[in-house]
């Protein structure tokens, strides 16, 4: 049985407040949410919306809500508060609550300060604002019975929700906010006065304000670091509170000037965000943290700095992303979800396809490989081709000695492919081309932007294609009447879709996939249109000024990131279901059409049934139809084609209110096991209840070839390569978001040198021939299995799930059986 | 059976299965062919399936749908026309595997593999044209390039017991630039080996017993043919360019070939024969993650029980085959790299090399 990993070779500083995290809510302090209120009888504080791709809240939501609420403090406005502008409200309260209200805690030990973040500030509305949003929210046609209809009938879910995406950080360490602050008021001096009177006025106000709110906060911890050092006497923690009160006197409001400065300023500035957006963590991403953080690491060193030195200040880092989870801390172990995702990049591609790995990168991959395990921050290392050797074996390395990889790996070459086709589709070819496209990053899990000025609502529509599938079948309804859990009342079937006929009448396949072609159509409508609700309502009563600030566009077009002030500002489409709704079309067109092996009535009686009474039947669409994942030329370009179709029906759309693009991406988060119970049983012969495939990964069990042709089958669907109509070199890729996906192998994979090497020539074979991204799992199932049976053994045990890692004891039983069916292929 | 004569025709050959990304059957990673057919029956076999040069029925209880019921399905049992299939009062499947194998002399028969809804019932065997068979294997060509000599193998069986099909093979696979592995166990005529040589970049070669009686006794035939091609091999790679490499396996198996004096004469006769190129010497442990195919083919296994070779006495058998090794005056040659692999029981102090 494989070790369970263990962190190693920390100081005792980063050990101590590494083991203190997990005491959990035992700890005697923690980040919970707070809640602060104007005070109004109207007042509220939960955005619902950015949990409506979170179907399993939806039932809580209601007392979400007026938990905050009935929680809430209040906070002394400003006179004139209610003159304001909303923007400029929001702005005020957040900045106040930060700097004056929110307790400002010193933790055992560490050296950065800025410990709480979490909040829930009020909305700010007039009484008018609040009716109106309650009812666009609420109302008989709000957003929340549309977003819950929606998924009740299987289609899947969308909202716009919080993060996912990677902030100017940079700019902040290169100008400080003072540069920052000081372009806002040279902009808001060239408005004109009708134009300060207006929306555009209001927001670069608000944005002016907000982009002080660092520099105030920074200075009432330096005071109380202050007070404390006098407090600590002559102790060696008096001299490290002196040092980090220096800190903060420069930054974040100054450009750093070594190492400490510099990750206290992106400290500072990243957790900002977090409480901006009333949310922890969501895909708030660091980006490419060795390249930008190496001239500080450069100055330290040269002043002396050593690595230990280096890794205690990353390891309080550390500590303070996985702070995080402390939010909804007394909900469980890891609060409500462990889906967050503040997410680093290291290594890739750079200018001139030259390798940017450096020092950096292998200072972070040995923190990350001595901390873990740990959740956040989430890694993500870029290969490519051309990635060094040295690189490799310490990525193989740090596999070997973890359950799960510690890190997700992104194919810059896929990826980058998909980031040109992007720009040729979006029309911005002038902000992503051949010289600059190496410096996109990944947020969240893996999905891939550019960096600084793009927000991509990376996980906002989550589309289950096989929902066409059951449409085609049905033209245009549910196959099966949805019943209400709570009420027990039984709905209509309705006509949804458009009326593409009976399937039964079909005679040729030709005739099914034309009805297919229409409800997929029909499906990505209607996610576009549910989208619009939320996207609007964002738009005109949720701004985040402070994030605006660190989004290229917000300043210049004087438009809130919510509101579509992004230069880059897609959102994204990811499918979920796909090699679900590839294999139901690969078996009805082998059983009905193809084998003539039970006609479409048969076949439809059987879904119905759950299969009960066709047993024969289901066990043919299992075994003998054909399966995307296998590389099966034939299967592959049945794949091909509904990759194809779905993906142009989704670059069709914009959204209306603030005029973002779709684009069509592919993760899956944890929905394609839930939605596994909502959808009708599928043609493939998966019964309701059984879980959907995963992102772009072919369905459970279908890849009987191995690793190798299940990613030969990923990129052929994702294009391939063509020497003459490549994206980025020969590379093609129809997902700019990129696709999650997913292989477990079993730890005897790296079991000498000689296999260590044959594990490093399939990354190498996966950078020419895969996806965009993998997570790699190794897995001993008679670990698992005892994790199971002791569970509290394995707290710390971490298994990707799929975008994301999570504690395995966390997951629930029927994904731990899952994973473990997965683990080596099912051949244990 | 008499190896010299194909049992198909130069187009094409009966492949057990392909095995992508393969990391056992040579350097890097590589996809194997197992192809059908064995001159030797070795009592430990890990393929009985790739014995017999005719396809053959298998029933995986697991799949079937009807495993254990009453009534069951029945479709493989209606769809044989040589009424070689029956269920027992259990449920399950048995085979009445001379029938089945007269039937499938008069032409390849798969009816009640196509009849089973659930591939619970195979028909082991496939046709392949040496066209199609290398244009599968080339499929993971990205995969071959980003190892060290990552590639092709054709074993088996006994690939060279389909010597035009594997030569056509081998040829196109060349022709496409993959490096390309033989595993064979040596006994085949020299006509049909060599004709195979020009296209093969690595020979990995099973030498099991040294003694001809006990090799007999273990695989049905003596070892006299094996060491002769052996020699004749190690002349040819001393003329030829190709193949450009060896590697030796033994497979060391408990209370067979797992003995000191065994390893000791393989290790000299390899040093005697001083095969130019000669890479490594493999000895590697028995593994008996195969006894439920022998139960699906309805074979007794004599090993079924066996435990797993311990960790010391793999290390003490190495250290015997060095010594027969180190009896060579390797002039003009290098001797080979030696070390064993694989599996090995508790009570070793390791999992596994």
């Amino acid at each position: 049985m494989a070790t369970l990993k263990q962190p190693y070779g920390l100081s005792p500083r980063v050990e101590r407040l590494r083991s203190w995290y997990f005491e959990g809510a035992d700890r005697g302090w923690n980040n919970e949410y707070s809640a602060w209120t104007t005070g109004t009888p109207w007042d509220s504080q939960f955005n619902e919306i950015t949990y409506y791709i979170v179907p399993e809240v939806y039932a809580l939501i209601g007392a979400m809500a007026s938990s905050y609420r009935l929680s809430a403090r209040p906070v002394k406005l400003a006179d004139g508060f209610w003159t304001l502008s909303l923007p400029e409200r929001r702005a005020w309260f957040v900045k106040e609550v930060m700097t004056k209200h929110l307790p400002r805690d010193f933790l055992p030990g560490d050296l950065l300060c800025g410990a709480r973040f979490n909040i829930q500030t009020s909305l700010c509305f007039t009484q008018k604002e609040a009716k109106e949003f309650d009812r666009l929210v609420r109302g008989k046609n709000g957003a929340r019975a549309a977003a819950i209809g929606f998924h009740n009938h299987g289609y899947g879910n969308a909202g716009a929700t919080s993060g996912h995406l990677v902030p100017g950080y940079q700019r902040v360490l290169e100008i400080g906010w003072k540069g920052v602050h000081a372009e806002l008021e040279a902009r808001y001096a060239q408005l004109s006065e009708a134009e300060r009177k207006g929306p555009k006025g209001c927001q670069v106000r608000a944005m002016t304000t907000s982009a002080t709110m660092a520099r105030d906060l920074a200075a009432a911890y330096a005071e109380d670091a202050r007070v404390l050092a006098t407090k600590a006497g002559s102790t060696p923690r008096a001299a490290e509170l002196r040092a980090m009160a220096q800190v903060l006197d420069r930054v974040p409001w100054e450009p750093p000037r070594d190492f400490h400065e510099a990750i206290q300023s992106l400290w500072l500035t990243h957790m900002l965000v977090m409480a901006d957006e009333n949310y922890p963590g969501p895909g708030v991403s660091f980006g490419r943290v060795d390249q930008y953080l190496l001239p500080y690491w450069e100055a330290s060193k040269a002043k002396g700095m050593t690595r230990a030195e280096a890794k205690d200040i990353l390891g309080c880092l550390w500590f303070h992303c996985n702070t995080a989870y402390d939010a909804q801390i007394r909900t469980g172990n890891n609060g409500i979800t462990a889906g967050f995702g503040q997410l680093i990049t290291l290594s890739g591609l750079g200018p001139d396809s030259k390798d940017m790995t450096n020092d950096l990168t292998m200072l972070f991959l040995e923190v990350i490989d001595e901390m873990s395990p740990i959740l956040e921050p989430k890694p993500n290392v870029r290969l490519h081709r051309g990635t060094s050797e040295a690189l490799l074996d310490k990525v193989v390395d740090m596999i070997e000695g973890s359950q799960g990889a510690p890190f997700l790996l992104n194919f810059d070459e896929r990826s980058m492919a998909g980031m040109m086709r992007e720009g040729k589709e979006g029309g911005i070819g002038r902000l992503i081309h051949k010289d600059n496209v190496h410096d996109y990053a990944p947020v969240g899990c893996l999905e891939n932007t550019m960096v600084g000025n793009d927000r991509s609502g990376t996980v906002d529509c989550n589309l289950n294609l096989l929902k066409a599938v059951e449409l085609a079948l049905t033209g245009g309804k549910d196959l099966l009447p949805f019943t209400d859990a709570m009420s027990g009342v039984t709905e209509e079937i309705a006509q949804a879709g458009p009326a593409t006929g009976d399937a039964r009448d079909f005679t040729g396949w030709e005739g099914f996939w034309a009805a297919f072609e229409a409800q997929v159509a029909y499906i990505v409508r209607a996610i576009v249109g549910l989208y619009e609700k939320s996207e609007s309502i964002r738009a005109g009563f949720f701004p985040t000024p402070y994030l605006s600030c660190l989004v290229k566009g917000c300043a210049e077009s004087g438009r809130d990131v919510t509101q579509g002030g992004a230069q880059i500002g897609f959102v994204t489409v990811e499918a979920v279901t796909y090699a679900t709704a590839v294999d139901s079309l690969l078996a009805i067109k082998h059983l009905v059409f193809d084998q003539h092996d039970c006609t479409m009535e048969e076949l439809m009686d059987a879904l119905k049934a759950n299969w009960k009474g066709h047993e024969a039947l289901r066990a043919r669409a299992l075994n003998k139809a054909p399966k995307y994942g296998r590389d099966d030329d034939e299967a592959d370009a049945m794949a091909k084609a509904v990759m194809d179709l779905w993906c142009a029906q989704t670059w069709k759309h914009r959204t209306t209110s603030t005029g973002r693009q779709f684009r069509p991406g592919m993760l899956s988060w944890n929905y394609w096991a839930g939605d596994g119970y909502i959808m009708a049983a599928s043609a493939n012969g998966r019964e309701r209840g059984q879980f959907l495939s995963n992102a772009i990964c072919p369905s459970n069990g279908a890849d009987t070839n191995g690793p190798t042709s299940n990613s030969n089958s990923v990129g052929k669907v994702l294009g391939g390569r063509s020497a003459d109509k490549g994206d980025y070199g020969d590379y093609l890729n129809c997902l700019p978001n990129g696709a999650s996906h997913t292989i477990t192998f079993n730890p005897s994979m790296l079991r000498d040198g000689e296999h260590r090497a044959k594990f490093k020539a399939f990354l190498r074979g996966y950078a020419q021939n895969g996806g965009t991204a993998l997570q790699v799992n190794m897995l001993d199932p008679g670990m698992l299995r005892d994790a199971q049976a002791r569970p509290q053994e394995y707290r710390h045990l971490l298994v990707r799930v799929t975008g994301y890692n999570a504690y395995f004891t966390g997951i629930g039983r029927e994904l731990q059986d899952e994973v473990i069916a997965r683990v080596s292929h099912g051949r244990f | 059976m008499d190896v010299s004569s194909p049992p198909v025709s130069l187009e094409e050959g009966l492949v057990l299965q392909i095995q992508r990304m393969s990391t056992e059957d040579g350097p890097g990673l590589r996809s194997t062919a197992f192809l059908k057919a064995c001159p030797l029956s070795c009592a430990w076999c890990h393929n009985p399936e790739g014995i017999s040069a005719k396809p053959e029925v298998e029933w995986t209880a697991g799949n079937c749908i009807a495993a254990g019921t009453k009534d069951g399905c029945g479709a493989c049992v209606a769809a044989c026309p040589s009424r070689a299939l029956a269920r027992d009062p259990s449920g399950a499947l048995r085979v009445d595997r001379r029938a089945c194998a007269a039937a499938q002399d008069k032409g390849d028969c798969r009816l009640c593999a196509a009849a089973c809804p659930a591939g619970a019932v195979q028909v082991l065997g496939t046709r392949y044209s040496a066209s199609r068979l290398a244009d599968e294997l080339a499929k993971d060509s990205s995969w071959f390039s980003g190892s060290d000599r990552g590639g092709v193998t054709l074993s088996g069986g006994e690939a060279s017991a389909q010597p035009a099909f594997a030569r056509e093979t081998l040829r196109l696979l060349k022709g496409r630039g993959i490096h390309t592995a033989l595993d064979t166990c040596g006994v085949a005529s020299w006509e049909n080996l060599c004709s195979l040589y020009p296209y093969v970049d690595l020979l990995l070669w099973d030498l099991k017993e040294s003694d001809s009686a006990l090799h007999a006794r273990f695989t049905g035939l003596g070892n006299e043919r094996i060491l002769e091609n052996l020699k004749r091999t190690a002349d040819w790679m001393g003329s030829h360019s190709y193949p450009r490499a060896m590697w030796i396996r033994t497979p060391v198996v408990p209370r067979a070939t797992d003995r000191e004096d065994n390893l000791l004469a393989i290790g000299k006769a390899i040093a005697r024969i001083a095969v130019p190129r000669l890479e490594r010497w493999e000895l590697c442990a028995f593994n008996n993650l195969c006894a439920e195919k022998y139960r699906r083919l309805d074979k007794e296994w004599e090993y079924a029980t066996s435990p797993l070779m311990k960790a010391q006495d793999m290390d003490r058998l190495l250290e015997a085959g060095k010594r027969g090794l180190d009896t060579g005056a390797w002039t003009g040659a290098q001797a080979p790299s030696v070390a064993w692999t694989g599996s090995t029981g508790p009570g070793t102090g390791r999992k596994e090399a």
